[in-house]
């Protein structure tokens, strides 16, 4: 017990009582400098007429809905290609790793290079094959797929690490029995790697679609959320009420808005797993 | 049984030392006032526009003690983007410190939170309203109160490289602001400065005008306005349409200039676009004047156009101001009225950074004691009326800083997405009044 005191200390001074502290402030109006004030639920019903609020939620979806399902489909395969056994293994798990570990502010200056319309790598590479590219980062339809793009880039690796982790977890003499059936590449795919790496995978998208949901230095470094507020995100919003309006207590009931949103879905998600997890 | 003691007891402690940590704090600032040597140590907050002017602060500040040997001066340095929201996070821990910079744009958001000491009677003491230049004045005063002495001023100018004018024999703008470019004469040297190779522009005639900040002087110049005198949103007008459509058609139905958002932050900046000869022309602060002047190739600089009347161009920069709650607010006094010298200002006028901020320093006398050749281009006296008479930056005149990112975020669809013109500026009336009326 005394042992885990440092840490309750400091668990209860950055953690328990700033969660608390802004679950209040939710139904306060507050500058930082002046008096508190009351006003109940009013921030709550705000942010349902909040225009801006209401773009930047859908905007967060988009977000989400798009990165997570492809970011985990190529981890996986990437996962899958770099638990063979072939010469320099290291080297390319390393490598796909690398961008994980990477500073986000020099990733974002690089990436806004290779988005650059006039020089960029990207239309470059696009004009090859004949495509005349967009201006990625200031067009809106554009902006919010190039940040995809780039956080499916950044965190890529880290997924990969999981699943290849769980990969090698999975006995090899469900393979040789496979083989002895007959079994092809694909069926084994199917019928034995992904409902055994299923534990993995639930884990993965769990923290995929929280991490999703929290997006905020990719856009705050790309597009500050524009151009508009076709790329701004709720936790953009958010950073921009507390720091740049200094309203406390609206960005609070934001952060709580978005922290039931976390807990909907992954309630969902446990639920479907327990609903169809055997193995 | 002996456990729960032991606990008890190590939370005593932690509790104990927690306290202590709180408490010397507030030793420390009893501390700085010390009675044996009398000296005061005054905390400085500032960020860095350049490296030239950390330099500068520093070097000011130098001279500062050795004139005010009892006042111990800490300067920090803060990146420009967290800066006020440090600040203010600062007051709100009561740690704030006793001077520091405050943007043109934050100046009044601050004064409304009651955390800006008033310099009123200090400032007329000491200094002249008169002396400072009109928009200068406008932005300091806050009903007929002073709580920031303003620093110096900057304003959108056109830059432009003489190699590539020469190369296509056009002769350079005109200086005097008088003479400015009318709108179509300042298109059509734009296209006679644009060069295209099969569907890749090679050159663009000019670069920069999509940015609030540098097209709203072009929007004053064509009699619109910003706020009214009862600081309602009346950006909504057939002047700022003009401006806006003439803007956007530079890129999309000329061909003219590129995209202004994004570019900066990509590889190249504007100044090296211009250098590179990838823009002829471009539109940026005065204060880029400094970098250009070191890059190796002759550059000159005009007054904006104008669009309709007079060529405008408008002027803000920092103010220096002092927190309310300080614990020296004459030594905070003497720091600021250093800050807000015309002798202060003269290092980084010269350097091309910043322009005078007071009216005197616009006469010949002053001049000569200013212009530098080796960083202001030929012609330059001549525009300086440019910077005397520039309007106050509207943005500066507004205590709320969530309009200013309204009209941005509105504009931004309007230059980069769809949104018409007229929905566009309907749209920052409607969400700008709102905002005003929370």
């Amino acid at each position: 017990m005394i042992f885990l005191l440092p840490h309750l200390v400091l668990f209860c001074a950055f953690m328990l009582f700033p969660v608390v502290g802004s679950f209040l402030l939710s139904f306060t109006q507050w500058d930082l400098i002046g008096d508190i004030e009351w006003v109940g639920s009013s921030h709550y019903v705000a942010l349902l007429n909040d225009a801006v609020f209401v773009e930047v939620f859908w905007n967060t979806i988009y977000f989400t809905v798009v990165s997570v399902p492809i970011g985990i489909c190529l981890s996986l395969v990437l996962a899958v290609a770099l638990n063979q056994k072939i010469r320099g293994i290291k080297f390319y798990r390393v490598a796909y790793f690398l961008p994980v570990i990477s500073s986000m502010v020099a990733v974002a200056v690089i990436w806004q290079w290779i988005y650059n319309p006039e020089y960029g790598l990207f239309n470059f590479l696009l004009s090859v094959v004949g495509i005349d590219g967009p201006n990625w980062l200031s067009s809106e339809t554009w902006a919010m797929p190039a940040i995809i793009l780039t956080s499916i880039w950044k965190g890529i690796g880290f997924n990969m690490l999981i699943f290849l982790a769980g990969l090698q977890g999975i006995p090899d003499n469900y393979y040789e029995a496979a083989d002895l059936d007959g079994a092809s590449m694909v069926q084994k795919f199917l019928h034995v790697t992904l409902p055994l790496l299923a534990p993995t995978t639930f884990f993965v998208t769990i923290m995929s679609v929280i991490n999703s949901f929290q997006v905020f230095d990719t856009v705050y470094l790309m597009t500050g959320g524009g151009p508009g507020r076709s790329s701004s995100v709720i936790v953009h919003y958010l950073y921009q009420n507390a720091f740049e309006y200094f309203k406390m207590g609206y960005a609070s009931a934001m952060a709580y808005v978005l922290f039931f949103l976390v807990f909907i879905f992954t309630i969902i998600q446990f639920w479907r797993h327990k609903k169809k997890s055997v193995y | 049984m002996r456990r729960p003691i032991v606990m008890f007891l190590v939370m005593v402690l932690c509790m104990s030392l927690l306290a202590g940590c709180l408490n010397r704090s507030t030793e420390q600032t009893a501390m700085n006032h010390d009675p044996n040597d009398d000296k005061v140590t005054l905390t400085f907050m500032g960020w860095e526009a350049s490296p030239l002017e950390t330099e500068s602060v520093q070097r000011g500040l130098d001279n500062f003690m050795q004139d005010h040997p009892h006042i111990d001066v800490v300067y920090t340095p803060v990146p420009n983007e967290q800066y006020h929201s440090k600040l203010l996070t600062m007051m709100a821990g009561s740690t704030a410190p006793d001077v520091f910079f405050i943007g043109s744009e934050q100046y009044r958001d601050f004064q409304s939170r009651d955390v800006l000491m008033n310099l009123t009677e200090l400032f007329g003491q000491d200094f002249s309203l008169d002396d400072f230049i009109p928009s200068s004045q406008d932005i300091m005063t806050i009903d007929d109160q002073i709580y920031g002495i303003s620093s110096t001023t900057v304003s959108p100018v056109l830059f432009y490289n003489k190699d590539i004018f020469d190369a296509a024999d056009v002769p350079y703008p005109p200086h005097d602001p008088q003479d400015a470019w009318t709108w179509a004469e300042f298109v059509d040297v734009a296209q006679q400065l644009t060069f295209t190779e099969g569907s890749q522009t090679e050159q663009y005639g000019v670069y920069g005008l999509e940015a609030f900040y540098m097209h709203v002087g072009l929007i004053l110049s064509n009699g619109g306005q910003v706020w009214d005198d009862q600081k309602n949103i009346v950006l909504n007008s057939p002047a700022s349409q003009d401006v806006l459509t003439a803007i956007k058609a530079l890129r999309e139905e000329h061909g003219v200039s590129p995209e202004a958002r994004y570019l900066e932050n990509v590889g190249m900046n504007a100044a090296q676009m211009l250098q590179t000869g990838k823009i002829a022309m471009m539109v940026d602060g005065s204060w880029a004047l400094q970098e250009l002047a070191q890059m190796g190739f002759p550059v000159g600089v005009a007054p904006l156009p104008k669009f309709g009347g007079q060529a405008t161009t408008h002027g803000q920069a920092h103010l220096n101001a002092a927190w309310s709650e300080t614990e020296h607010p004459e030594e905070a006094w003497a720091l600021i009225k250093y800050l807000s010298s015309e002798s202060y200002q003269l290092d980084l006028i010269r350097e091309g950074l910043w322009m005078p901020n007071r009216t005197n320093m616009y006469t010949q006398e002053w001049i000569d004691q200013w212009h530098n050749p080796d960083v202001h281009p030929e012609g330059f006296v001549a525009m300086t009326s440019f910077f005397k008479d520039s309007k106050p930056f509207p943005f500066a005149l507004n205590d709320k800083a969530a309009i200013n990112d309204i009209i941005t975020e509105e504009l931004d669809k309007f230059f980069y997405g769809q949104q018409s013109v007229e929905d566009t500026l309907q749209a920052i009336e409607q969400r700008g009044q709102a905002e005003l009326g929370k």
